[in-house]
C-alpha cells in the first residue's frame, strides 16, 4: 500500500466539518418543512392566510434556496472539507479563520436571501433569486471556498488527486462561472435593494437556464457524485469499480452539461437551433450520467450482502438508483416532443424531486450517517432508526414522484386534448380541479420525508450527546490517573 | 489512460482543463444570440414604428410587484406554438415581445394559466376582485389572495432611479432631448412622452388616475400598478396586421 | 502498487487514499460504451435534420426535414422549425380541419337552424364548453349564472343589452360598459330611501307606499332623472344597458338573495348611492366572427334569449 498512512484526527480540521454538517441538517428540516407547507398551500389555499410573507409565490423560493443552497450547499461544504482533507492527508488550508469565514458567509447569505424572499426581495430568476448584494457576498464566499479547496489539494501528501475531488473542484469552478454571469445586474441605487438584470428577453432566458440547468448539473449532480465517490467505497469497504469509467464520465459530464440549458426553453421564443443542441446533448448525457451510477452500484460487487444488513448502504444504493432513474427521465424529457407535454407541468416537479429527494437528499443522508460518528469519534446512536428513516424516505419519495406523474402527465394530456369536433376538450380550471388529490398525495409524501429527517436529527443529536459524555468520562479517567 | 496521470497529479492543469471543458457550451450557445440576425424579430406597425415599446412608469412598477410577489412561480408568460395554446391563450409569443424585460418572466411552471396575452382579456374590475380574493370569481382557484395590494400605496418616489437603471441596461428611456427625439422616431410621439424619465412621476400619476382601477382617484395603489402591467401584456403586437410568414422567417 | 482483489480477481490501479480507498482497473463496461456510441449517432442524425449549429451570422438549418405551409400571402417551404410546424397544423392539421368544417357549417346557418340541428348543437356545446370555460366563465361562471352585483346572469330571461342574437353578438364583439352614476352627492339619504322604496314597489316587493310615492316623483322628475335611462315605465333601455326594474330579476342589487325587507331596501339603496361601473371586455380581437356566432348560440342554449 504505497501512499497510505493512518491520519490521526487531530491532523484534520473537523470543527468546520461539524459546523457545516449541523447547519445542513437544520436547513434540511427547515427547507423541507417549507416544502410541505407550500405543497399544502396548493391543496388548501387558505393556508396562505392572506399573510404576504408566506404566500406561495414568496415561500417557494424559500423552499428551493433552503434545500438546494441551505441543505445541499452545507452538505457539500461539509463533505468536501472532510473528503479533501482525508484524501489529501493534509489539514484544511486557511487556518481556522477562512474556513469559518465560508461557514458564516454562506449561511448568513442564504439566511438574508431567504428572509428577503418573504419580504418580496427577489430578482425573479429561478434559483438565482438573491438580490445583487447577496450575490456579491456569495461570490466572495465562493472564491474563498475555491482557494481553501485548491490550496488544500496543492498541499496534499498524495501524488494523486482522488476522483471525488475532481468532481468537487468542477462543481466549485462551474458554480463560480455560472453565478457570476447569471447575476450580472444593475442596482437601482447602491444603497437600495432592487436591481435589474443586465440581459433581457431571449438572451436573459438563455443565460438564466444555462445557469439553471447547471445549478442542477453541477450543484445537484457533479458535486454529489463527488460525495458518492468517497462515501460509497468507504461504506462498502470496497474499491471503486472502474478508474477508467470515472475518467471518461467525469470529462464527458463536465463538457456536456453546459450545453443542455435550452431544454428548459423548448418551443419558446428562443431560436430552434439552441433547442436542438440542447436536446441532443441531453441524450448524449445519459451514458456519462450513468457512468457515475454504475461506478457506485458496482462498487458493491463482492459486498452485496451489505444491501440487506446495512441501512446506510441501502440509502446509498437507493440514492444511486434514483440518480439513474432521474438521469434517464431527464434526457427523455429533453426531447422536444416529450417536453411539449411535460414542460410547465408537475411532471417536471416530479422529475426534480426524484433527483432532489431520491438522489441529493438520500446520498447526503447516507454520507452523514457515515461521517457524523467519525467526526465525533463515536458510533451511531441507533442503526434501527436509520432503517426506519430509510423506509420513511423511500415511501415519501415514491409517493411524491408517482403523484406528480399522475398530476403532470394528466394535466399535460388534458390541456392538449381535442374532442371529436377539434375543439379544446378541457378548460384550464378543470385541470386545476383534477390535480387536487395528486397534489394532496404529494404533500403527504413530503410529510413522510420530513418525518424521516426529524428522526435523523434525533439520532444525530443522541449520537453527539453520547460522544460528549464519552469524552467526559475519558477526561475524568485521565484526570484521575 | 496513462496520460490522465499527468492531469490528476497536477491541480493547476486539472483546473485549467476543467474550465475549458465547461466553458465551451455556454460560449457557443449564448454568444451567437447577441449577433445572429433575427434572434429578436423586427416587428413594426404600418407607419414604420416599433410595435413593442418599453413599459410606462406605472406598468414597470406593476412589473416590479409581479416579481416581488413571485407570480412567476405559478404563471408563465410564454405561449408556445401549439394549437391548443393558440386556442386557449392566443398567438405564440415572439422574442420581440420580451425584448425590454429585465429580467424575462417566461416562467417554468403553469400552476395557473399563461399570462402572456392576458392584457385586455378581463376588465380592470375583474382583476381587482380576482387579486383580492381569486375564489370570489373562480370558486375552485388555488391562487393566493393579495388583499394588501389594494391597501398599500404605491411607492414611486424612486421611479426615476429605476428607469435610469433600466436605461443603463439598454431600455430606451430618454433623459436628453436627443434621446427623446430618437424615441419619437422609433415609437411615435405619444409613446416617447411616456418614456421620458424627466416626466416619470407625472406620467405615472396621470396613467393611474385615468385608469382609476381601484375607484379612489386620490391615491395610487399597488393594485393599480399591477393591473396596469397585466393589462398591457401581449397587447403590443397587432397580429392581424401581419402575415404569419413574417414571423416564421425568423426561425 | 497494484493489488489483486481476492473476490473479483481484478487489479486495482495501485493508488490508495485515506487508508483504504482504491480503484479497480476495470475497463469501461462494453454495453455502456456501445450505448454511448449509440447516443452519439443519435445526436449526429438529430443535428443533421434539425437546425442546430451556429455558424457566423446564421446556423445550420437541417436537411431532409422541410415543411411546406400556407399563409395569407401564399405557400412557402422552409427548414424544420416550430413556427412553420404550427402554421401547417393550424391550416391543414386533422383537428383544425374538422373544426374548420364545423365552423363553416355554422357560418352558413341561421340561429334557428343551429338550435334545431342536433349535430350542430353538439358542436356548439363542445366549442362553448372549452372557450366559454377559458374566456368567459371567470366572470359569468360555469353555465353563465353570473355573480349578482358583478357579472350578469346569462341564463335568465333578462338582458341588459338586448337578448336578440344580434345584440348578443354585438355585446361579445365590442364589449359593454355598464354605467349608472352615483347619487351620493346628488340625493340626500332620505331621498335615496324614498326612491329605493319606489323601485322595490315596481316589481311588487314590499315597500312603504308613502315613501314610494315620494320616490316616484324623484324617479320620474328631474331631481333623480332615473327615467332618462330606465324609461318612465322603468323597463330599462337596451341601448344603454340599463336594467329593467319591473321584473323579478336583479343583477346588481341582491334583492332575491336576502330575506328581510330592510336588507332588500339596503341593497337597492346601495346601488343608487354608489352607482355602477362595470365592463364587459371586447372579444372581437381574440375571436373570429363565426366563433362569436357559436358562442352566441351557446349562450342562447342556456335556456334564455328572445
Ligand atoms: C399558487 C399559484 C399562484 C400564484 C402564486 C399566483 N397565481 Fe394567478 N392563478 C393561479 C391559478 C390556479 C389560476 C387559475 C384560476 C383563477 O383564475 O384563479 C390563476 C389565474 C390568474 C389570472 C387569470 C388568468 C386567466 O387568463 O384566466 C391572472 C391574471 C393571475 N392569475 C395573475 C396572478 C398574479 C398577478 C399573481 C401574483 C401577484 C398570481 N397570479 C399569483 C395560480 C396562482
Ligand atoms: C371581465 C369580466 C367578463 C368577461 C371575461 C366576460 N364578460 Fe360578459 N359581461 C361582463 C359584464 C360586467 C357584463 C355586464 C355589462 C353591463 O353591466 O352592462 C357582461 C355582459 C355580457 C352579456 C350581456 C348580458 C346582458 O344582460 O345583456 C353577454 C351576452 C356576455 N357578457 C357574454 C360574454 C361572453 C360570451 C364572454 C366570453 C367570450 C364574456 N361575456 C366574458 C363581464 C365579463
Ligand atoms: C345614466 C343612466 C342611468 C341613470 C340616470 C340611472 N340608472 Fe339605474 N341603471 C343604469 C344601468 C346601465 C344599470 C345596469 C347596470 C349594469 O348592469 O351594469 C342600472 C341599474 C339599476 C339598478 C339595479 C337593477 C338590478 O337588476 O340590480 C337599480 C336598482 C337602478 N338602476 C335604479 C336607478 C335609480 C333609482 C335611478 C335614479 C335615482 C337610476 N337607476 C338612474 C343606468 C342608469
Ligand atoms: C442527464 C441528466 C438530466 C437531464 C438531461 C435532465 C433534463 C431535464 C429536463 C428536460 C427538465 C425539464 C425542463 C422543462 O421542461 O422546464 C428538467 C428539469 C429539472 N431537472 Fe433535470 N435532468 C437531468 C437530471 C437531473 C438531476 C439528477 C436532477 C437533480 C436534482 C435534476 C433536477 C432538475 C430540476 C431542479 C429541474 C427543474 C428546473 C425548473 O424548471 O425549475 N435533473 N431536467
Ligand atoms: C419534504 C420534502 C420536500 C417537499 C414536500 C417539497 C415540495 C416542493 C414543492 C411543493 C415545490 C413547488 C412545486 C410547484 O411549483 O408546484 C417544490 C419545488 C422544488 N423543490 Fe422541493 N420539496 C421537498 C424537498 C426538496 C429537496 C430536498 C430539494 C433539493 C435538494 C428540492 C428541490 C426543489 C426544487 C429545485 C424545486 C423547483 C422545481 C421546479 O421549479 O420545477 N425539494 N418542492
Ligand atoms: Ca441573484
Ligand atoms: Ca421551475
Ligand atoms: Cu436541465
Amino acid at each position: 500500500m504505497a501512499h497510505s498512512a493512518v491520519g490521526s484526527n487531530e491532523q484534520y480540521n473537523y470543527d468546520i466539518v461539524k459546523k457545516f454538517a449541523i447547519a445542513a441538517l437544520i436547513w434540511g428540516v427547515a427547507g423541507m418543512t417549507t416544502g410541505v407547507w407550500i405543497a399544502s398551500e396548493l391543496t388548501w389555499p387558505f393556508l396562505n392566510f392572506d399573510i404576504a410573507n408566506i404566500t406561495f409565490g414568496r415561500l417557494r423560493p424559500v423552499h428551493t434556496s433552503g434545500v438546494i443552497f441551505g441543505f445541499g450547499g452545507n452538505a457539500l461544504f461539509a463533505t468536501s472539507y472532510y473528503v479533501v482533507q482525508r484524501t489529501c492527508q493534509t489539514r484544511l488550508w486557511g487556518g481556522t479563520f477562512w474556513p469559518n469565514f465560508t461557514f458564516w458567509g454562506w449561511n448568513i447569505a442564504i439566511l438574508v436571501a431567504g428572509i428577503g424572499y418573504t419580504f418580496g426581495i427577489t430578482q425573479g430568476r429561478e434559483y438565482a433569486e438573491p438580490e445583487w448584494y447577496v450575490d456579491i457576498a456569495i461570490a466572495i464566499v465562493w472564491v474563498t471556498y475555491f482557494l481553501i479547496f485548491t490550496m488544500t489539494i496543492i498541499r496534499r501528501n498524495q501524488p494523486h488527486i482522488y476522483v471525488a475531488n475532481w468532481f468537487y473542484l468542477a462543481f466549485i469552478l462551474a458554480t463560480a462561472l455560472l453565478h457570476i454571469f447569471n447575476n450580472l445586474a444593475m442596482p437601482v441605487s447602491l444603497t437600495g435593494i432592487k436591481s435589474y438584470s443586465l440581459f433581457a428577453g431571449a438572451q436573459d432566458a438563455m443565460t438564466q437556464w444555462w445557469y439553471g440547468h447547471n445549478a442542477v448539473g453541477f450543484f445537484l449532480t457533479a458535486a454529489f457524485l463527488g460525495m458518492m465517490y468517497y462515501f460509497v467505497p468507504k461504506q462498502a469497504g470496497r474499491p471503486v469499480y472502474s478508474y477508467r469509467l470515472s475518467i471518461v464520465h467525469f470529462w464527458a459530464l463536465g463538457f456536456m452539461y453546459m450545453w443542455v440549458g435550452t431544454h428548459h426553453l423548448h418551443w419558446t421564443a428562443i431560436p430552434d437551433w439552441t433547442s436542438s443542441l440542447a436536446a441532443a446533448f441531453s441524450i448524449l448525457l445519459l451514458m456519462p450520467s450513468w457512468g457515475g451510477m454504475i461506478n457506485g452500484i458496482m462498487t458493491l460487487s463482492g459486498a452485496w450482502n451489505k444491501l440487506r444488513t446495512d441501512p446506510i448502504m441501502m440509502f446509498m444504493i437507493t440514492a444511486l438508483s434514483f440518480y439513474g432513474m432521474s438521469t434517464f427521465e431527464g434526457p427523455m424529457m429533453a426531447l422536444k416532443s416529450v417536453n411539449a407535454l411535460s414542460h410547465y407541468t408537475d411532471w417536471t416537479v416530479g422529475h426534480v424531486h426524484s433527483g432532489a429527494l431520491g438522489w441529493v437528499a438520500m446520498i447526503s443522508i447516507a454520507s452523514f450517517y457515515h461521517m457524523i460518528p467519525r467526526l465525533w469519534n463515536t458510533t451511531l446512536y441507533s442503526m434501527k432508526l436509520v432503517k426506519i428513516h430509510f423506509f420513511l424516505a423511500t415511501i415519501g419519495t415514491l409517493l411524491y414522484i408517482t403523484s406528480m406523474w399522475v398530476s403532470g402527465i394528466g394535466q399535460g394530456m388534458q390541456l392538449r386534448e381535442f374532442d371529436e369536433f377539434g375543439n379544446l376538450a378541457n378548460t384550464f380550471i378543470s385541470t386545476v380541479e383534477f390535480m387536487h388529490y395528486p397534489l394532496m398525495a404529494r404533500a403527504i409524501g413530503g410529510m413522510f420525508f420530513v418525518a424521516g429527517m426529524l428522526l435523523m436529527v434525533y439520532n444525530v443529536y443522541m449520537t453527539i450527546r453520547s460522544a460528549k459524555q464519552e469524552d467526559q468520562v475519558a477526561a475524568t479517567v485521565i484526570a484521575k490517573a | 489512460m496513462l496520460k490522465h496521470e499527468s492531469i490528476e497529479t497536477n491541480a493547476g492543469l486539472l483546473i485549467i482543463l476543467t474550465l475549458v471543458a465547461i466553458g465551451i457550451g455556454g460560449l457557443v450557445e449564448i454568444v451567437p444570440l447577441f449577433y445572429i440576425d433575427g434572434t429578436i424579430e423586427k416587428v413594426q406597425t404600418a407607419d414604420g414604428k416599433d410595435a413593442v415599446r418599453p413599459y410606462t412608469p406605472l406598468e414597470q412598477r406593476g412589473r416590479d410587484i409581479y416579481i416581488r410577489e413571485g407570480c412567476y412561480t405559478c404563471h408563465s408568460q410564454m405561449i408556445r406554438p401549439f394549437r391548443d395554446e393558440a386556442l386557449r391563450y392566443g398567438h405564440y409569443s415572439l422574442a420581440a415581445e420580451s425584448q425590454y424585460d429585465h429580467p424575462f418572466q417566461w416562467g417554468s411552471m403553469r400552476r395557473g394559466p399563461d399570462l402572456a396575452r392576458v392584457g385586455g382579456k378581463y376588465s380592470n374590475g375583474w382583476h381587482v376582485k380576482h387579486l383580492n380574493n381569486p375564489r370570489d370569481v373562480v370558486p375552485t382557484s388555488i391562487m393566493p389572495s393579495y388583499p394588501w395590494l389594494l391597501k398599500n400605496d404605491l411607492a414611486y418616489g424612486d421611479i426615476k432611479d429605476r428607469m435610469i437603471a433600466l436605461k443603463k441596461v439598454g431600455v430606451p428611456y430618454s433623459l436628453t432631448q436627443l434621446e427623446y427625439d430618437a424615441n419619437v422616431k422609433k415609437f411615435g410621439e405619444e409613446v416617447a412622452k411616456m418614456l421620458d424619465i424627466n416626466n416619470a412621476d407625472a406620467n405615472l400619476l396621470a396613467q393611474a388616475q385615468e385608469k382609476n382601477t381601484d375607484g379612489d382617484p386620490s391615491r395610487v395603489t399597488e393594485m393599480e400598478a399591477l393591473v396596469a402591467y397585466l393589462q398591457v401584456l401581449g397587447t403590443m403586437v397587432d397580429f392581424k396586421a401581419h402575415d404569419e410568414h413574417e414571423f416564421i422567417q425568423f426561425r | 502498487m497494484a493489488y489483486k482483489d481476492p473476490i473479483t480477481g481484478v487489479e486495482t490501479t495501485g493508488h490508495v487514499w485515506d487508508d483504504d480507498l482504491q480503484e479497480f482497473n476495470n475497463p469501461l463496461p462494453r454495453w455502456w460504451l456501445w450505448a454511448f456510441y449509440g447516443t452519439v449517432i443519435f445526436a449526429l442524425i438529430y443535428w443533421t435534420i434539425y437546425p442546430a449549429w451556429p455558424i457566423g451570422k446564421s446556423y445550420t438549418k437541417g436537411i431532409m426535414n422541410d415543411i411546406t405551409y400556407t399563409t395569407r400571402s401564399g405557400e412557402y417551404t422552409t427548414h424544420w422549425n416550430t413556427r412553420a410546424l404550427l402554421q401547417k397544423e393550424m391550416v391543414s392539421g386533422e383537428m383544425a380541419l374538422i373544426q374548420k368544417k364545423e365552423l363553416e357549417k355554422v357560418k352558413g346557418m341561421s340561429y334557428a337552424d343551429i338550435a334545431k340541428d342536433a349535430d350542430t348543437q353538439a358542436f356548439v356545446q363542445s366549442f362553448g364548453k372549452g372557450i366559454f370555460g377559458d374566456y368567459c366563465a371567470a366572470c359569468h361562471q360555469t353555465g353563465g349564472v353570473g355573480v349578482i352585483g358583478a357579472y350578469p346572469n346569462l341564463s335568465d330571461d333578462a338582458w341588459l343589452w338586448g337578448g336578440t342574437t344580434k345584440d348578443i353578438e354585438n355585446t361579445i364583439r365590442h364589449g359593454r360598459l355598464g354605467f349608472m352614476p352615483s347619487y351620493k352627492d346628488t340625493l340626500s339619504e332620505e331621498k335615496i330611501n324614498e326612491v329605493a322604496n319606489y323601485v322595490l314597489s315596481l316589481s311588487g316587493e314590499k315597500s312603504d307606499p308613502v315613501l314610494a310615492a315620494k320616490g316616484k316623483e324623484i324617479f320620474q322628475g328631474n331631481e333623480g332623472g332615473c327615467y332618462a335611462c330606465h324609461t318612465t315605465e322603468a323597463k330599462g333601455m337596451k341601448e344603454q344597458g340599463s336594467a329593467n326594474l319591473t321584473d323579478q330579476i336583479w343583477t346588481i342589487a341582491d334583492v332575491k338573495g336576502v330575506d328581510s325587507a330592510e336588507a332588500k331596501l339596503n341593497a337597492v339603496k346601495s346601488v343608487i348611492t354608489n352607482g355602477v361601473t362595470r365592463r364587459m371586455p371586447a372579444w372581437g380581437e381574440r375571436l373570429k366572427d363565426t366563433e362569436i356566432k357559436v358562442l352566441t348560440a351557446y349562450i342562447s342554449s342556456f335556456g334564455a334569449g328572445q
